[in-house]
């Protein structure tokens, strides 16, 4: 009973990331971690959060859009491989799956109940009732995530019971099936990202971070570093390339 | 921005109810940026209040019209670069099961991201929105973007050597000589196979596939891959 109170404040916590003051909190790596706090085995809630997070790695709000839903990805996919001890890889499957179902059931909030509250809100404004539009965006807040956080724990509370049983039925073609799509998913995570940020000026500087790492070995620190460098390079000595080749010109007119 | 309208408009209940139902207006942008613009919004407020002649249309405008560039610039920079970096480093030292990773990827975030709240809405308040509609006339946008998005890449190009595994154990040769698919395609290029899956996946997310179905699609598909070899 303890754990499942747990579960539901860690849910709470990850849901309402956008409203503290330090950001990211809802990522799965994070809830992943808390999760595996609640339940006593922080360290395979790390890795199954880090598998997440790779795979959510392009998944982000952009606009009014909402991405699928990490947090109950995060919560269920950790607690599955802590509590029946399977591969991390069936509880990121798990959780991609929650995060899909999850996802239906937010948009249904937002793009339904939260306009209601919106219109309240307009006529308050119109009314210049400040302490009535206050109390609106903070009963939105609340709608937005209490439903959710509520429908994460009973999926905990019911989840693994159900999930032991089944553990030992699943043919083993799929298990490894799994696995290999776990090891490719991340690659669409990184697709979208490259896809925003991606223009034909600055593709080679995907292919030149790849292949540092491909064949360098570098990690993604030293990547980083790298970049960094070049962007310097590139952007404070650019401008001086083009002053002394002005003043070459110049001399050649003599 | 409720308690700035309130402060300001006291005195005027039509002001009041008009700046209100401006605070209400459709706003998307990254959260980290959110300060800069309520600076600017604020201090437009305070000019409205003092000033009888101010046309309040202008702070539509202005938010408006700041909106597109801060947010291309917003989630470039901090959704795009910073978080990816972030992400990228935590996740190595996450998949050993390491702590650090989490408290990593929290602290290279939010540090730099708190910064820019700060400043945000400190500076801008006090110098209005005159900066940005300089920076952009003048390019320094457009760098900034240019920047962001080369160490964003970097760092994604890195992470597809890194973090895609798929291993072909499926054999070439016979007896003795029999060596993985893996390696000799590693003779060619070292994780030739990880860049594949990527070009891949970027045209096929260029015909306006919805990333679900990829997603269903590729687990499908192994499934059935694994189903048929026995693996």
């Amino acid at each position: 009973m303890v754990q499942i109170i747990l579960i539901f404040i860690v849910a709470m916590i990850g849901y309402l990331g956008y409203f503290w003051p330090i950001a990211n909190v809802q990522r799965p790596l994070v809830m992943g971690m808390l999760t595996g706090l609640v339940l006593g085995d922080i360290q395979t809630g790390i890795i199954v959060g880090a598998s997440l997070e790779l795979v959510f790695l392009g998944s982000m709000a952009i606009g009014a859009s909402n991405p699928p839903d990490m947090n109950s990805a995060a919560i269920l996919g950790c607690s599955y491989v802590i509590t029946t001890g399977a591969a991390v890889a069936q509880g990121v499957a798990i959780g991609v799956l929650v995060s899909m179902l999850m996802q239906i059931v937010w948009n249904f909030i937002m793009a339904v109940l939260v306009p209601m509250l919106g219109a309240k809100a307009d006529k308050y404004a119109e009314e210049g009732n400040t302490a009535a539009i206050d109390r609106i965006h903070v009963i939105s807040g609340l709608l937005e995530t209490v439903p959710l956080a509520v429908l994460t724990t009973i999926g905990f509370y019911v989840g693994s019971e159900v999930m032991e049983g089944l553990i030992d039925k699943i043919p083993s073609f799929i298990t490894s099936g799994l696995n290999y799509a776990m090891g490719i998913i991340p690659v669409i995570g990184f697709a979208m990202l490259a896809r925003m940020i991606m223009d034909k000026k600055t593709a080679c500087f995907l292919f030149l971070g790849f292949i540092l790492v491909a064949y360098f070995n570098i990690n993604i620190i030293g990547v980083t570093a790298i970049a960094c460098i070049l962007v310097a390079i590139l952007l404070f000595n650019g401008n001086q390339v083009q002053v002394v080749k002005g003043e070459a010109t110049g001399h050649n007119e003599f | 921005m409720t308690p700035v309208v309130e402060k300001l408009h006291k005195d005027n209940p039509e002001k009041k109810s008009r700046a209100l139902k401006r605070g209400l207006d459709f706003m998307a942008i990254t959260p980290q940026l959110v300060p800069f613009l309520m600076g600017i919004n604020a201090a437009m407020e305070e000019e409205n209040a003092n000033n009888e002649d101010f046309d309040d249309n202008t702070i539509v405008a202005i938010k408006t019209s700041l909106m597109g560039p801060l947010a291309g610039i917003g989630d470039s920079m901090i959704a795009g670069t910073l978080r990816i970096i972030a992400a990228g480093i935590a996740i190595g030292f996450s998949m050993q099961g390491s702590i650090l990773g989490p408290i990593l990827f929290l602290l290279i975030f939010n540090i730099p991201a708190l910064i820019i709240r700060y400043y945000g809405l400190k500076t801008r308040y006090t110098k209005g929105a005159v900066f940005i509609n300089n920076a952009e006339k003048s390019g320094v946008m457009e760098k900034v973007t240019y920047a962001a998005s080369i160490v964003g890449l970097m760092a994604i190009g890195g992470m597809i050597a890194s973090y895609i595994s798929l291993d072909l154990t499926l054999k070439i040769g016979r007896g003795e000589f029999a060596e993985p698919l893996t390696n000799y395609l590693d003779m060619i290029m070292p994780c030739l196979i990880q860049l594949g899956l990527f070009g891949v996946t970027y045209w096929v997310l260029g015909k306006k596939v919805k990333t679900t179905w990829l997603l269903l699609g590729i687990i499908i598909i192994c499934i059935i891959v694994c189903a048929i070899f026995h693996l």
